[in-house]
């Protein structure tokens, strides 16, 4: 019974992890509280470990997954990670669709190709790679480009047939909304992410965890030498093989009478198929040094896992410092050289042609913390923050950034910073986000349709929340648009709104480091009503 | 100039006649009164009631009471659409929007009224259900029982022909402005950087898809043109605290003078001549009165208009 309520805890605790966690991902209405998307994603170990190796929070959940992983072994696996559960639901609805009872039977580990993922991983962080690499190895962020990117717009799908079906004015309870859709480059990622993990996940369960996710390695090397165990009671131990019909990993070596715990995600599927109550989490702790005692059989195996283990380590330490300081010198020479192309309207040498989301800093702090797991695209209530396909470069592939063809920032809104599990946006306070500057607003003027056609126009002006676009007398009785640099804070409502075809008249160049603008601060209005109270 | 007028009278008599009869067709089948006529070139003078120095409710209540009630213009049965201005994120306050207490007490005017039905929407600059949330509207809208619609979905719009439009001969236009049998137009009073002011006819941009077409095509002409293809049963203007600069969106309260000032009439052309000497413009130098004027949709002559002045001090 004992096992049974493992696996209730198991099962429920996932259930709210992941529920949690696609609801603010596909929220495609913004019902969902930014707090609850937030919470669920800062629990997750990789954006944890980012905010804090980059000083972005005191972010302790990935120490505490550590201490949990180091007692009772992957939980983070079971419970926690969304790309996991997702392989189990995947599992499930593939037991469904071909219902024989496959035999899965006990693998040995496939230490090498862990390795690989883990220190490619490794070497990748140390070469200044650590956005793009972790991107696209930490299973949360691969989640969440799944949900925001694939499930969302097609959720939304459901949502519009429902209205549909239900009538026109169904007022505020259902209505329509325009699916999101990224762009194709930016879509296929996740898209092959999902048939990849899926598939692996029918075919034989937890093999992406055990094989290509590094923070399943990282894991699995913990709980490899953690303090409970789950162990099979040799005493009571038929062999009659039903642990290794429920086992997800393929961890169990029944012939050996042992449990890889490396492997184990602790789904306790095994503890309620043992009909004798053979297995059981079981004091496994031993001082590293003082372990041949154990087990004759497999302390060969150990020792040449551990062997290559070390090996590798060593292989890839070295060849991460000497990317690392290869990296440096480049950086180092690109700093002395200035930037290599010539920008062409915005002379600022803090140009850049990508705009990322206020509270980033800049560019290159962004592309470095974010991990693109998309939590702020789907909490962006304007959907002015589109994944990034190669705009800012292969290192910010999937990345946020500002899109201000189809929608532009809103002045009075932070919830991409409020979500952001890994601090790559930081909350700033209202006032300081409505005068940080991520790009600024470039008036070409030959393209104006005050000019071009002589018809007010002015939606720019209209539409700019700083006024930094404003409009000046122009012509008969005409309002020409005209910038002040000094207020433009670019968040590209004027770009967005501007009707000019083919070319806009204005547009927004962004800003590498944030800079700051200046907020005019005006004195009350005074009544324009030239007599009376009823001037007429 | 004047074979210009003179087309513009013709071609305007003869469309109000028919998109009138089609209109009072329309209304037919829900009542037997048609809805209040509007101001032409043989219809009597045009009425303009102005309040001041009352709450908003007192103030609305005060105008429609000089105009012989609201079920003068709402009968038993009829669906109405009212239209304020939502474009902006921003509170009450900022007098970016219509304020939400008159627009609630409207609600609740129509529905005790007999109205089968009465929905508010608008097509927003800014994002929608922020909008609708932060300016107040949609809540006040949904306690006084009105349906509140999103204005950001294409399905809900109709492409129409506008025969009487000179720049905007085609549109998308909501289905709520084109169905409803009442249309209130209850804009506010506001500085617009791009018009130089926006009150009663520019409102009624948010009642097409594409407000990019205005702008590349003499937005001053379309605002009027989209008049001929209705005209709102009545329009009710907020000038409470309307904003004299930084317009249409504003930036803060420092934006907006307290006038205590609610104006209604069916003529939206005399209606924005008073709104835009409100803003110590004069109603002519304003390129969509002036054209609005020559167009016959109403008059901007404040000499020629019957105005009802009162003060609730």
């Amino acid at each position: 019974m004992r096992g049974r309520g493992l696996k209730i805890l198991r099962v429920a605790g996932a259930a709210v992890v992941f529920a949690g966690l696609t609801a603010a991902l596909v929220d495609f209405r913004g019902a969902v509280p930014g707090l609850v998307g937030h919470t669920f994603a800062s629990i997750q170990f990789v954006p944890s470990a980012v905010a804090l190796a980059t000083g972005a929070g005191v972010a302790l959940a990935c120490l505490v997954v550590l201490a949990v992983t180091f007692a009772v072994g992957r939980i983070y696996c079971s419970v926690i990670c969304p790309l996991g559960i997702l392989q189990d639901l995947a599992t499930r609805i593939a037991g469904w669709i071909w219902p024989k009872k496959r035999p899965r039977p006990y693998r040995p580990a496939s230490t090498i190709v862990r390795q690989a993922f883990l220190w490619g991983a490794v070497v990748g962080v140390a070469a200044g790679w650590a956005g793009l690499t972790l991107s696209l190895l930490d299973p949360y962020s691969v989640f969440g480009r799944i949900a925001a990117d694939l499930f969302r717009p097609a959720v939304t799908l459901v949502n519009n047939a429902l209205v549909g079906t239900v009538g026109r004015f169904t007022g505020e309870a259902l209505y329509r909304v325009a699916p999101a859709w990224a762009g194709a480059g930016a879509l296929a990622v996740p898209a092959a992410m999902l048939l990849f993990v899926a598939g692996l996940a029918a075919w034989r369960g937890r093999l992406y965890c055990n094989t290509v996710c590094p923070v399943g390695t990282v894991l699995g090397f913990v709980s490899a030498r953690g303090a409970w165990r789950l162990a099979i009671d040799q005493a009571a131990c038929r062999k009659c093989g039903d642990c290794l019909r429920v086992c997800k990993a393929q961890c169990i070596d029944l012939r050996h009478g042992v449990i890889d715990a490396s492997r184990c995600v602790d789904c306790y599927n095994c503890i309620g198929a043992c009909s004798e109550h053979g297995i059981a989490y079981r004091w496994s702790w031993t001082r590293p040094r003082a372990e041949p005692a154990t087990a004759t059989a497999a302390a060969a195996p150990i020792d040449l896992q551990r062997r290559a283990f070390v090996t590798a380590s060593a292989a890839a330490l070295t060849t991460a410092a000497g990317v690392g300081s290869w990296a440096m010198t480049r950086v180092v020479a690109e700093v002395a050289a200035g930037p290599s192309s010539a920008p062409p309207a915005d002379t600022s040498p803090n140009r850049s042609d990508v705009i990322c989301p206020p509270g980033a800093g800049g560019v290159d702090q962004f592309l470095n913390r974010c991990t693109a797991c998309h939590l702020c695209l789907s909490a962006c209530p304007t959907h002015v923050l589109q994944p990034a396909f190669l705009e800012y470069g292969f290192a910010g592939l999937l990345k946020p950034r500002l899109d201000y063809a189809g929608a532009f920032c809103n002045f009075d809104c932070r919830r991409c910073a409020e979500v952001c599990p890994d601090g790559a946006l930081s909350i700033l306070t209202l006032a300081d986000k409505q005068v940080t500057r991520i790009g600024a607003a470039q008036l070409n003027l030959d393209n104006c349709i005050v000019k071009t056609k002589g018809t007010d126009c002015a939606a720019c002006s209209e539409h700019c929340p700083t006024k930094a676009v404003d409009t000046v007398p122009y012509g008969n009785n005409l309002r020409l648009p005209q910038v002040n640099a000094d207020l433009c804070i670019g968040c590209g409502a004027c770009e967005y709104a501007c009707p000019a075809k083919p070319r806009k008249a204005i547009t927004v160049a962004g800003r590498r480091t944030h800079e700051r603008a200046i907020r005019r601060v005006e004195e009350k209005a005074k009544d324009p009503r030239r007599a009376g109270e009823f001037p007429f | 100039m004047n074979t210009r007028r003179e087309f513009f009278k013709t071609g305007l008599a003869l469309g109000a006649a028919v998109s009138l009869a089609r209109w009072s067709r329309l209304s037919a089948a829900e009542s037997p009164t048609p809805v209040v006529p509007a101001p032409g070139p043989e219809s009597p003078r045009s009425v303009l009631v102005a309040v001041r120095d009352g709450t908003r409710t007192a103030m609305v209540d005060k105008a429609l009471a000089s105009l012989g009630g609201i079920g003068a213009f709402v009968k038993a049965g009829q669906t109405v659409c009212l239209k304020p201005n939502i474009g902006w994120d921003a509170p009450p306050e900022r007098g970016a929007n219509t304020h939400p207490e008159l627009v609630g007490h409207l609600v609740r005017l129509c529905l005790a009224a007999g109205a089968k039905s009465v929905s508010v929407f608008d097509n927003t600059c800014d994002q929608w259900q922020l909008t609708y949330e932060h300016s107040g509207i949609a809540q006040a809208a949904r306690e006084a029982g009105a349906r509140v619609v999103n204005g950001k979905d294409e399905s809900l719009y109709r492409e129409v022909d506008i025969p009487g439009g000179v720049k905007l001969k085609r549109a998308l236009v909501h289905t709520l402005v084109l169905d409803s049998d009442v249309l209130l137009n209850v804009p506010v009073l506001k500085h617009h950087s791009g018009t130089g002011m926006t009150a009663a006819m520019k409102n009624l941009m948010g009642c097409v898809w594409d407000r990019g077409f205005y702008h590349q095509n003499n937005v001053h002409q379309a605002i009027v043109d989209f008049l001929t293809l209705r005209k709102p049963t009545l329009n009710i203007l907020d000038a409470y605290h309307p904003m004299v600069r930084n317009g249409p969106r504003g930036k803060t309260v420092n934006d907006v003078v307290e006038m205590r000032t609610l104006m209604a009439s069916t003529d939206p052309v005399a209606l924005d001549a008073a709104a835009a000497k409100m803003l110590g413009l004069e109603p002519a130098g304003v390129a969509y009165i002036k054209i609005a004027d020559e167009m016959k949709i109403g008059t901007m002559d404040l000499a020629r208009v019957e105005i009802r002045r009162f003060s609730l001090a």
